[in-house]
């Protein structure tokens, strides 16, 4: 599932309801995807698998936080590849995590412009 | 639940944003730091307000979660800050080792704002049950050297005992007592100065107190130039006559040396010591707000007769004192006489002590003819 809309409504929940509050944190998510996705395009280029794991753990923790549940799986695969020094078809993968945080940015922010 | 002031320690802007708004919303005080070394950096900047707990993520760059715990612990000032570990569903081994390490708690990075408070209010309170316990200990600590500077060592050991409280109120025990004034005192305070009378004061005092602690005596009280001091309680001691013998020569030598010193500039100042043993009641007497660790008993009274009695310089022992310290060491004495004492009906036997005798090839040589 792209995008879990139960763990939004408790993130909304846990912080009293307070839907602007949630943007503001939606957004720091997507800034914060945007700057790792930065670094694991960067440590594919490179072919440098040690300097995957960090933001792949980074993309990982959040995505589960917000409930990209996809994005969240793929990161979490890619991450113990990386750890496990041996990540098959690096450049596909990192492609994959790309696409599929497009994917969770149009659900988050279309989600945002029905309300 | 006071308001407490947080660290929350995180590489993501994402999760710090987060905790910091739940914690704001459960009405605390949140300060981020984006990793380990920052963290550190703001818990021991003094001139910053202190931080009550930790919340720390585990993985981060530059220095993780693990090597900031170990820090924390390694260091004196900052090892009893709780820290609450954040940890993703998939790091419960890390978790484990945190909690080894020392983590006060830990919590899912997605955490409901109840679970939140029970947890920050329940590593508060144990790191203020802690606080105080280590305040109440320092306290008593600080109480007892100051109560030995008061009392006798052995009384303030008494008082901070498992067993003080009977003991203080009250108990009967066989002791010797030892009361030991000083003659001439009266005339020599008139002719003196002052300044002179209390730095002799001082000095006697100071070598007399020596050898009560060195002989492990009670003393019940310092009155001016006499005092008096006693043995068997608290602690028991066997061989309480023998000591109280033993300390009189001891305080007659060593006031030898003084008393020449203060004959040089014309002021005659003698000992006289008196002993006795006998059945007394110990334990606290005074009245709420001034009590001392004192004695009441016959041999008291004897004992403070007898060194009434004493000639300059003598050590005037009763009978029985002179039998049960025999007992155990050879000592040098002679027959003192029978003493007639006020409040005393029947004449007292009583023996002059002029010294310790010598254990000779298990011979105990002991009374001598004559004495000093």
């Amino acid at each position: 599932m792209t995008l879990d809309r139960d763990t939004m409504a408790r993130l909304l929940e846990i912080t009293g309801g307070d839907q602007a509050f949630i943007d503001e944190l939606v957004d720091t998510f997507l800034e914060d995807a945007s700057v790792q996705m930065d670094a694991l395009r960067a440590a594919g280029a490179a072919g440098d698998i040690d300097a995957v794991v960090r933001p792949a753990h980074s993309l990982k923790s959040n995505a589960v936080s917000v409930g990209a549940t996809v994005l969240g799986d793929l990161c979490r695969a890619l991450e113990a590849d990386a750890r496990a020094g041996n990540v098959p078809d690096l450049a596909a993968r990192i492609a994959a995590v790309e696409r599929e945080i497009d994917q969770v940015r149009q659900a988050l922010l279309g989600e945002r412009s029905a309300r | 639940m006071n308001q407490a002031r947080i660290l929350v320690v995180d590489d993501t802007p994402f999760n710090r944003r987060l905790l910091v708004r739940l914690l704001e919303g459960i009405g605390h005080a949140a300060v981020e730091a984006e990793d380990g070394r920052k963290a550190l950096e703001r818990l021991r900047d003094t001139s910053a307000e202190r931080i009550d707990l930790v919340l720390l993520d585990i993985v981060m760059p530059d220095m993780d979660g693990h090597e900031t715990l170990a820090a924390l612990k390694a260091d004196d000032v900052l090892r009893d800050v709780p820290v609450i570990v954040i940890s993703g569903v998939d790091e419960l081994d890390s978790v484990v080792r945190c909690i080894r390490m020392g983590a006060a708690d830990y919590l899912p990075k997605t955490v409901d704002p109840e679970i939140l408070q029970a947890r920050i209010e329940a590593s508060l309170a144990q790191k203020r049950l802690r606080d105080n316990e280590r305040e109440l200990l320092a306290t008593i600590d600080r109480q007892r050297s100051q109560l030995a500077r008061f009392l006798s060592p052995q009384v303030a050991a008494l008082v901070s005992s498992a067993d003080g409280e009977s003991m203080l109120a009250g108990h009967r025990r066989e002791i010797t007592a030892m009361f030991c004034d000083l003659r001439n005192f009266t005339a020599f305070s008139e002719t003196a100065e002052p300044e002179e009378v209390l730095g002799f004061l001082r000095a006697y005092h100071a070598a007399m107190g020596e050898l009560i602690v060195e002989h492990e005596g009670t003393l019940e009280h310092f009155a001016g130039d006499g005092f008096m001091t006693f043995f068997n309680d608290p602690v028991l001691q066997p061989d309480h006559a023998a000591r109280a013998i033993g300390m009189a020569i001891a305080m007659r030598d060593r006031f030898a040396g003084l008393s020449a010193d203060w004959r040089r500039r014309g002021h005659i100042l003698e000992l006289g010591i008196g002993i006795a043993t006998g059945y007394a009641t110990l334990g606290r007497i005074g009245f709420e707000g001034r009590y001392d660790y004192g004695a009441i008993g016959n041999a008291i009274i004897l004992a403070s007769r007898l060194s009434s009695e004493a000639a300059p310089g003598e050590i005037l022992v009763a009978a029985r004192t002179f039998a049960e310290a025999e007992a155990d060491r050879p000592i040098l004495a002679a027959p003192g006489g029978d003493r007639t004492l006020k409040g005393f009906s029947r004449a007292v036997p009583t023996f002059l002590v002029s010294g310790l005798g010598e254990r000779v090839g298990g011979q105990e040589r002991t009374t001598e003819g004559a004495s000093t």
